[in-house]
């Protein structure tokens, strides 16, 4: 890549290399504030935020409608003091057409039932009984404050615009319905989930392939995000989501230095390539010098005009770590098994993979250091996934799971020619959902 | 002193603060670089600031991968590239052979480090189609087809107006330090 160069381009380079000269003082009153442009990620991440926040708005709306069009105003009625109040009943509970099958015929008999003062606040009915229930309907302002108590009738309620309820003909015995107090049906679930895993690879595809695996060590992986179902059935969920996964892995024994480009003048936009199970890294930081003796370092420096023994060069690595992180949509068919308190689940389904970083690093815990990226990477991916699940009913909305699970990659991570990197992970999948 | 990410992330959330102090750090570093392309005082402060404007615009395209001055300086130069080409080659003004005297040469009291600027006088010095082949081929380290590519010529070009610019420096280091012809040359 560089020839033998004449010592005069060496004087320039080396002398002009720290050159400073203070600009104009106007120079930076002319430069205009200039807008913020996001990134690829921040834009994927902002519209995958978007479409959670609609998915999660339209649920709330629909949970909120199925929960809140029962209560109606059926009737005005009349008290013993001739005055008129609004009584808000609930339509499912009293309706004898809701559920016509659920329903028993509750006969009232005359008796009577004590009025609470007005500064006492009425307790709601133990059981329905419609006679109480309208005499606890209340008309406070009306009373007389006393502790005297207040005799009601059934034959002195009028049940006015209230057909079902109305019935001259039965004046000493109302004909009520009560439905069965069995709460609405709960199909839909949100929920958020943890699901930490290692990832393993197969080897012996080719013998290179091979190698290059029995060099490298999986990172801990996980995915995280946020989940919706629906309920089939009793006992049948489809489910689907947005998270964001993580995989990666640890190239071993590969000796990184810095402080290259205080002797080398880089014109390319990386210096060296590391050759990896998924693929090959390019060393973008031009900073760095790497080295191993495995033969999968390769650079475009030739001769040995980087021998890191002629300069002073500061060891900040022994191996290099590969992140890839996925932006995820699955969908998954979970059964139950078990459908008690504690249950029993069989979960499967695919996951559909958007890659949106792609880096590799050295170093240790703060000190990291980017080296570059991996070329060859897969942009798309699926994956399959099975689950043995348990789940614990903390109330009738918030289920707590635990579910540990088996991860294929059914497309290759790296589109290499000549390998096919699948890997697969044993992990578990953690979360709460809310049943609604 | 802040560290550079923490300065691009500054200048990525929009604040105009953490603009004008990465402008504050490395504006002079590559104002020196504009002076070298650019050859005149208000050529290069031009370039600096149309440089600046590119630079804030394309902060979010910047990995974090390799030297972040590298980064800058490579905005830099490509901005001083198209204006040349703007200037000079569009306007087939390119081909005079005979060299030329700068527009005008910056003051020396404005500069610090003599021996940095002594050098950097002789390239502001050079013809521009000489002195942008050797920036670009001694000092960023490009190829002659690179540069052919990069400046609209050819090939052979290119190595002509790079041997004719060695010639140039070498009689002014010579001139200028004592230094013989054998220990500047190969």
């Amino acid at each position: 890549m560089f020839e033998r160069e004449p010592n005069i381009d060496i004087v320039f380079r080396n002398g002009l290399k720290n050159l400073e000269v203070l600009p104009p003082a106007d120079v930076w009153d002319s430069i205009p504030m200039i807008p913020v442009r996001h990134t690829r990620l921040r834009v994927i991440s902002g519209i995958a935020a978007g479409v959670a926040a609609l998915v999660s708005l339209s649920l709330m709306a629909t949970w909120y409608v199925r929960n809140n069009n029962n209560p109606v105003i059926l009737s005005e009625v009349t008290t013993p003091g001739d005055d008129l109040q609004d009584v808000q009943l609930d339509i499912i509970k009293a309706s004898p057409v809701t559920k016509v099958s659920d329903t028993r015929v509750i006969r009232l008999v005359a008796a009577s039932y004590p009025v609470n003062p007005v500064t006492e606040v009425s307790p709601a009915p133990v059981t329905f009984d419609p006679a109480a229930f309208l005499a606890s309907a209340g008309t406070p302002q009306q009373r007389v404050v006393t502790d005297e108590q207040v005799t009601i009738l059934p034959d002195e309620i009028t049940v006015i615009n209230a057909g079902r309820f109305a019935g001259a003909d039965e004046s000493l015995m109302a004909t009520m319905a009560e439905v069965n107090t069995v709460p609405a049906e709960q199909r839909f679930l949100v929920g958020a989930s943890m699901s930490p895993s290692m990832s393993f690879s197969r080897s012996g595809q080719s013998p290179r392939l091979s190698e290059l695996i029995n060099s490298e060590k999986s990172r801990p992986a996980y995915s995280t995000g946020v989940s919706v179902g629906y309920r089939i059935s009793d006992r049948l969920t489809i489910q689907s989501g947005i998270g964001l996964a993580s995989i990666g892995q640890t190239i071993n024994d590969v000796n990184v230095y810095a402080g290259l480009s205080d002797f080398y003048a880089v014109k390319s936009s990386y210096l060296y390539s590391v050759e990896t199970a998924s693929g090959i890294i390019l060393a973008g930081n031009t900073d760095l010098y790497l080295t191993d003796s495995k033969d999968r370092v390769n650079t475009l420096i030739q001769g040995n005009m980087a021998d890191p023994s002629k300069y002073k060069l500061t060891q900040v690595g022994s191996d290099i770590q590969q992140v890839f992180r996925y932006l995820e949509l699955p969908v998954m068919l979970r059964y139950k098994l078990i459908d008690r308190k504690f249950g029993l689940n069989l979960s499967g389904g695919v996951a559909y993979g958007l890659l949106v970083d792609n880096a590799a690093y050295t170093g240790e815990g703060s000190e990291l250091i980017r080296v570059g990226h991996t070329e060859g990477v897969s942009t798309h991916n699926f994956s399959s996934q099975l689950g043995l699940g348990m789940e614990y009913n903390i109330s009738k909305k918030i289920t707590f799971n635990f579910e540990p699970l088996v991860r294929y990659y059914v497309t290759p991570l790296s589109d290499i020619s000549g390998s096919l990197y699948k890997p697969y992970s044993l992990g578990f999948w953690s979360g709460f959902s809310f049943k609604f | 002193m802040a560290k550079d990410k923490d300065i691009i992330d500054g200048c990525l959330s929009g604040s105009r603060r953490d603009q004008e102090l990465l402008y504050r750090r490395y504006s002079p570093k590559l104002y020196a670089v504009c002076l070298q392309y650019a050859g005149n005082t208000e050529e290069a402060r031009d370039v600096l600031q149309e440089g600046f404007i590119k630079i804030f615009e394309n902060l979010s395209r910047f990995s974090h991968e390799g030297s972040f001055e590298g980064w800058m300086r490579r905005i830099i130069v490509n901005t001083a590239l198209e204006r040349y080409r703007n200037r000079y080659y569009l306007n087939r003004v390119d081909d005079i052979d005979e060299v030329t005297e700068p527009e005008s040469a910056p003051d020396t009291d404005d500069f610090a480090g003599l021996e940095a600027f002594d050098l950097l006088n002789m390239i502001m010095e050079l013809p521009p189609k000489y002195r942008m082949v050797f920036n670009l081929y001694a000092i960023e380290g490009y190829s002659h087809k690179e540069i052919g590519e990069m400046l609209g010529v050819s090939e052979g070009t290119s190595k002509s107006n790079l041997s004719r610019a060695r010639d140039i420096l070498q009689k002014k280091v010579v001139i200028l330090t004592g230094v013989t012809r054998r220990m500047v040359n190969v």
